[in-house]
């Protein structure tokens, strides 16, 4: 079976003019999509341009108002997601809907178990799931391991797997790289890739444009529930191009502009990590941030740069080695210790490690603070809202009002909620201009843990010019990501984990991407030299 | 997805001089009608309940003197086990449990009753209650925030030891209580209500403050929606489940005292199946059992439901399994209206 | 930033305040567990040694089981039956582990079974669950006194012994009926024990079948569950839903306090109360007449020492003169007795707390 059989003209799924309308909101807008067998088609589009509802309306889901959708040939309509399994169409969502508790062959056979006479036939079904864990090259995986005891990427090969075991012929993937480290993408790649080469189908969802070039064959790009551009080639379409039909803006506004500094003051810096070690997690790493100063960690999950955070700001307790913050030591494992100091933290996890998703967004801006602003013990909810409507504001946070609950906004504002947190100046009264904490005072280190994950490409830029803004006005910020990018473009000065290690430190305008990227993979240890 | 909800600009107009202090008008006006919107199946269900008494003993319930008085008697006995429901409401607000309530409540009651304790007088047994129940509370909260266990085993474990240190001090005998201050309490009445009544009132609404107006609440109510999230924000998670949990010892101290006041006595057999109402009443009554979000107005009324029932069947001189059965019933009806109304707003106007 | 300088200092301050509080406690509580001015009770306990069975026999050995003691009644029936045996030079008395469930006194009496006593005394959990057990011992040749809560196989026991709850209602029925005869409007209220049990039926249909003899009937039964509590809360809501009462059958004296708190606590006292099994409480009132209630009926704990008597004279294989040389009976139902002002005094000797 040559590609080129494959991928033969008539397209094996189309849609024209969709439309679905929920109460307040007209979600697709007349969508176009064309799908060839044996492609990966990408969709492309920020949070809210109808990606999500899209992808339900393919996986039965939802119902479209209006359009029509032919698979293989035939004007389909699925009335439920079951409908579609078994018509051939497999959706893996971004949090995958995987049961922990449960062996992988177990969670492979899922819904359709391999029984007689109500027993379940284990040994048959152990065989099945190694078969087709063979078929995606991952043999490896044990099929009898109870899935909650395995990494992320091999979650994502479990719920292929799963879609595999329904012969699903086209299958849609919703950001599987986002929980991925880097060698875990490129192993998704090779699946992927040896998927289509079998006919097998594959809408892939992403917010990173650079996997696009790699993976994809041809783009679709959803803009405010309409499809802005249609069958883009993947690998010559610019960036530029693919970011304005998303956004209407051009890439270069990105990063805000690095603020020139003068050289270091003298004294202390703001924040001296010294030594610091926990076992298996990171080794004697010693890092100094001043402030008005963004100093960016790259390393991928696994480097121990999260477990350095959390080490920092006490969530974690130091093994040895101490933390000062202006050349004062902070008692390890002790948050509100740190918190009380002027250290503030943005976890890794947005959703189950910083917010209160059913509370409303005044509730969770003000949640460090809340006991600043109350008197004699007694809280001032009129008071919070006041001065977490000021923040929203100084955030644009997108929409207003702060009673409604944090988990109607999108991601970009969820991690606006989160910075806007640590913002508040307790001794400030509202209304005298200056809610804000100054440097001097209240938070003055922030800890930021992949600020930017999960956050569409428009938002993205409004976090970074945030993040900038926050230290010209004094506020250190120490930052961790994976997007060697974001760090090389955001931060003034970068440090290189590998492995609980700082490998490498330097000015970021003095590295490049090929670099860094080669120090945090396991590149030549050759041009290694320590800090 | 954002669907966007639609829901009005609720920002504050402005600073003004408003936000600087704070009025009683302003500081209870946001959440005046919000008990009885998120408990309206239990207003329909207590409706539901008095139009049977009306229809099946139309003496008592449409003789004015005679409901006040059969209501102040469902008033008194509900004034114990509401206590308890109130303390409860927060433990499982910041996603706990106290299985322990009941053997809190018979070991202080009989803490307080021996013939030494009795000896000292009733400021003497209040306070040994008190102490008893708060103490044991605090033993509880350590177990489960320095200790790291789960709360459902390490208050079963003081269920079980409190109601044996209960059976073990008052050598499984009755403590009769011959200090008259004590049984006075159920007996004497203020402004024309029970003292009983005006007890479980006023912790009702010292509780509503608690919960609502206080950081001690708003911590609380943090823990239970997003435990690593408060704990990342700073908030002293442990220092604060120590203390719901000696609140809700507490709470056992003083329905303690109420009990042996009602009861003339002291018992290891007082607050029995205890927690179990009161967990029922605060489920019922829209606390979350998972934690996050809950209210004082939901477990009163929960309480209030059951006693009602309770009432109603045996002024219609109704066997107790009929009674049983309608309090299942009564739980699983509740819970659907609750669910169905958090899922109708969850769909947004349609 | 006073703020902070107030949180600094009210620590402190919270810190000193919360040792004071705990050494306060420590000083409160441990001095207020002691319940020793209490009176001894159940040492006094006489068994009618008229019967020329005394005489010393054999040395027989007499295992007893019995339930966990979770309230003032069972806790008297292991005391009761302890004292007795320690009257017997040639009793050699031994109470096994008290059983928290069936299951564990199931095996507490199969590991009994294995020592050989003379004799078996078992007040079964449950009767149904036990018979197997008594059995068992049964055909190890080993008689065995079933007390109370009866097995379903008449060849699992020698002989059953246990006090009348069809007479505990019955005789409560025939006081209550005697003082209210000729008044068939009068509102009769029955408090039961934990309806579910045989002997709350018993005692239910015994002081029903009294009550019709005076052409009477019970208007309000309300269950209890033989604590405090629940007779508190029970005598509360009968209260509300009869304003007007002449007469109330409480079929636990335990109960009772409650009731009577709750009598008091509504401001009622134009009824009375029969009272069931003679607690202490309860005898002290009906001899001052400080309370409603006038009568009681007895369903006394002292059983358990004549089931050791009975236990012994059976295992050293004699009988009571006073059978006519007959054999020990098989079946033994206590009749209940009922105490008013009048005799209270001679009842006094089996009040328990």
């Amino acid at each position: 079976m040559s590609t080129s059989e494959t991928m033969s003209e008539a397209p094996i799924l189309s849609l024209t003019g969709i439309v679905k309308t929920f109460p307040g909101v007209r979600a697709l807008d007349g969508v176009e999509l064309e799908v060839l067998a044996g492609e990966v088609h990408c969709l492309l589009g920020q949070n809210g341009a109808g990606k999500s509802t899209l992808i339900k309306v393919l996986a039965g889901v939802h119902r479209p108002d209006a359009g029509s959708m032919v698979w293989r040939g035939e004007e389909v309509s699925f009335n439920s997601p079951l409908a579609a399994t078994k018509a051939g169409i497999s959706t893996i969502y971004q949090e995958l809907d995987l049961v922990d508790e449960l062996t992988v062959a177990e969670n492979i056979f899922l819904g359709h178990e391999q029984a007689a006479g109500g027993f379940i036939r284990r040994g048959q079904m152990r065989a099945g799931a190694k078969a087709v864990l063979d078929r995606l090259g991952h043999g490896d995986i044990p099929a009898t391991r109870k899935v909650g005891k395995l990494p992320a990427a091999a979650k994502q090969i479990v719920s292929m797997g799963r879609a595999l075991s329904h012969d699903a012929q086209l299958l849609v993937m919703d950001e599987p790289s986002a929980v991925l480290a880097h060698d875990e993408v490129a192993n998704l790649f090779r699946v992927i890739r040896d998927l289509t080469s079998r006919g097998i189908a594959v809408i892939y969802i992403t917010h990173r444009l650079e996997e696009i070039r790699e993976i994809g064959d041809r783009v679709t790009v959803l803009k405010d529930g309409r499809t802005s551009a249609v069958n883009l080639p993947a690998r010559s379409t610019g960036t530029d191009q693919l970011v304005s039909r998303m956004t209407g803006r051009t890439i270069e506004y990105i990063f805000p502009a690095r603020t020139e500094r003068a050289e270091a003051p003298a004294g202390p810096p703001l924040l001296e990590v010294v030594d610091l070690s926990r076992a298996g997690e990171f080794v004697d790493v010693s890092l100094t941030v001043r402030a008005g100063e963004i100093v960016g960690i790259a390393g991928l999950v696994g480097s121990g740069r999260s477990e350095l955070l959390e080490t920092i700001y006490g969530a974690r307790p130091a093994q040895s080695g101490e933390v000062r913050l202006d050349g004062r030591r902070l008692p390890p494992g002790r948050v509100p210790a740190a918190v009380r100091s002027g250290l503030g933290l943005a976890p890794e996890e947005r959703k189950s490690q910083a917010l209160i998703l059913e509370d409303p967004i005044y509730r969770n801006i003000t949640l460090a603070t809340f006991a600043h602003h109350a008197r004699g013990g007694i809280t001032r909810a009129s008071l919070e809202q006041t001065v977490a409507a000021e923040i929203a504001d100084d955030l644009a946070l997108q929409p207003r009002g702060v009673r409604r609950p944090v988990k109607t906004l999108s991601g970009g504002n969820q991690q606006k909620v989160v910075l806007g947190r640590w913002l508040l100046d307790p001794a400030v009264e509202p209304g005298s201009g200056a809610a804000r904490r100054r440097a001097s005072r209240g938070t003055r280190l922030l800890l930021l843990d992949e600020p930017t994950r999960g956050v569409d490409v428009g938002a993205r830029a409004d976090l970074y010019r945030v993040i900038r803004r926050l230290a010209d006005e004094g506020m250190g910020v120490l930052m961790v990501s994976s997007e060697v990018p974001e760090v090389l473009g955001l931060a003034d000065r970068v440090l290189v984990m590998r492995e609980g290690r700082v490998l490498r430190e330097a000015p970021a305008a003095e590295l490049d991407e090929e670099t860094v990227l080669d120090l945090v993979m396991a590149g030549s240890l050759l041009e290694v030299d320590s800090p | 997805m954002t669907e966007p909800v639609d829901v009005a600009d609720h920002r504050p107009a402005g600073p003004g001089p408003a936000d600087r202090g704070w009025s009683f008008s302003q500081w209870f006006r946001a959440d005046a009608s919000e008990p009885v919107r998120r408990n309206l199946g239990l207003v329909i269900v207590l409706i539901v309940l008095y139009a049977i008494g009306a229809w099946s003993r139309p003496d008592i319930f449409l003789h004015a003197d005679r409901l006040w008085s059969n209501e102040l008697t469902v008033l008194t006995l509900a004034s114990s086990i509401g206590v308890v429901a109130i303390g409860m409401t927060f433990v499982i607000i910041s996603g706990g449990i106290d299985l322990s309530v009941g053997a809190l409540l018979a070991l202080a009651s009989v803490w307080s009753t021996t013939v030494a304790t009795q000896s000292y007088g009733a400021a003497t047994m209040v306070l040994a209650a008190l102490l008893v129940g708060t103490i044991a509370g605090v033993v509880n909260g350590t177990l489960i925030a320095y200790g790291r266990m789960a709360p459902f085993i390490a208050t079963l474990a003081m269920m079980v030891a409190a109601r044996g240190l209960a059976q073990k001090i008052s050598g499984k005998t009755t403590q009769v209580v011959s200090v008259h201050a004590i049984t006075d309490i159920a007996q004497r009445k203020v402004l024309g209500l029970p003292l009983l009544v005006v007890i479980f009132g006023v912790v009702a609404v010292l509780a509503w403050v608690l919960l609502n107006r206080t950081t001690f609440g708003r911590r609380s109510a943090a823990i239970g929606g997003n435990g690593e999230a408060a704990r990342l924000a700073g908030i002293n998670v442990r220092r604060t489940q120590v203390l719901i949990y000696a609140l809700s010892g507490l709470c056992c101290g003083i329905a303690a005292i109420m009990v042996t006041a009602q009861a003339n006595s002291g018992s290891s057999d007082h607050g029995n199946l205890y927690e179990l109402q009161a967990i029922a009443a605060v489920i019922i009554g829209g606390t979350a059992l998972a934690g996050g979000r809950g209210t004082i107005v939901g477990s009163v009324l929960g309480v209030l439901v059951f006693t009602q029932i309770t009432n109603l069947f045996i002024v219609n001189n109704l066997a107790i399994e009929y009674q049983l059965i309608a309090q299942g019933v009564i739980i699983v009806a509740a819970v659907l209206v609750q669910q169905f109304r958090v899922s109708s707003l969850r769909r947004g106007p349609a | 930033m006073t703020v902070r300088v107030t949180n600094r200092y009210s620590a402190g301050r919270r810190r000193l305040l919360t040792a004071v509080a705990v050494v306060a406690a420590g000083v409160v509580l441990t001095s207020c567990t002691s319940n020793t001015p209490k009176s001894s009770n159940s040492g006094s306990t006489s068994s009618s040694s008229s019967t020329g069975a005394a005489a010393t026999g054999k040395k027989v050995r007499i295992l007893f089981s019995g339930p966990v003691a979770d309230h003032g009644f069972l806790a008297a029936i292991n005391s009761f039956a302890k004292a007795e045996a320690a009257k017997y030079p040639d009793v050699d008395f031994k109470a096994l582990e008290a059983a928290a469930d069936a299951p564990s006194q199931i095996a507490a009496v199969q590991t009994a079974i294995a020592e050989k006593p003379d004799a078996l005394i078992i007040f079964p959990q449950d009767g149904d669950q036990l018979t197997g057990v008594g059995k068992a011992a049964t055909a190890a040749g080993i008689p065995v006194i079933n007390l109370d809560r009866k097995f379903n196989d008449a060849s699992a026991y020698r002989m059953f012994l246990a006090g009348d709850n069809y007479k505990v209602g019955f005789n409560a029925g025939t006081y209550i009926g005697q003082k209210l005869k000729g008044k068939p409007n009068s509102v009769i209220g029955e408090i039961t024990g934990i309806a579910t049990l045989a002997l709350t039926k018993e005692r239910s249909q015994g002081f029903k079948d009294a009550l019709a003899i005076y052409g009477l009937k019970v208007s309000r039964q309300v269950n209890a569950s033989f604590t405090v509590q629940s007779g508190q809360q029970a005598m509360a809501n009968l209260l509300a839903a009869a304003p007007h009462l002449d007469a109330v059958f409480n079929h636990d004296d335990d109960q009772n306090i409650g009731s009577e708190a709750a009598a008091a606590q509504a401001g009622r006292k134009e009824f009375f109360i029969v009272g069931t099994a003679c607690s202490n409480t309860m005898l002290k009132h009906i001899k001052a007449g400080d309370a409603r209630i006038e009568a009681d009926v007895t369903f006394t704990p002292a059983i358990s020492a004549t089931a050791v008597s009975m236990a012994r004279l059976i295992a050293q294989g004699r009988s009571m003169p006073d059978l006519a040389g007959l054999p020990m009976p098989s079946n033994m139902l206590i009749d209940s007795e009922l105490v008013t002002k009048d005799n209270v005094a001679q009842f006094e000797k089996f009040g328990w707390d």
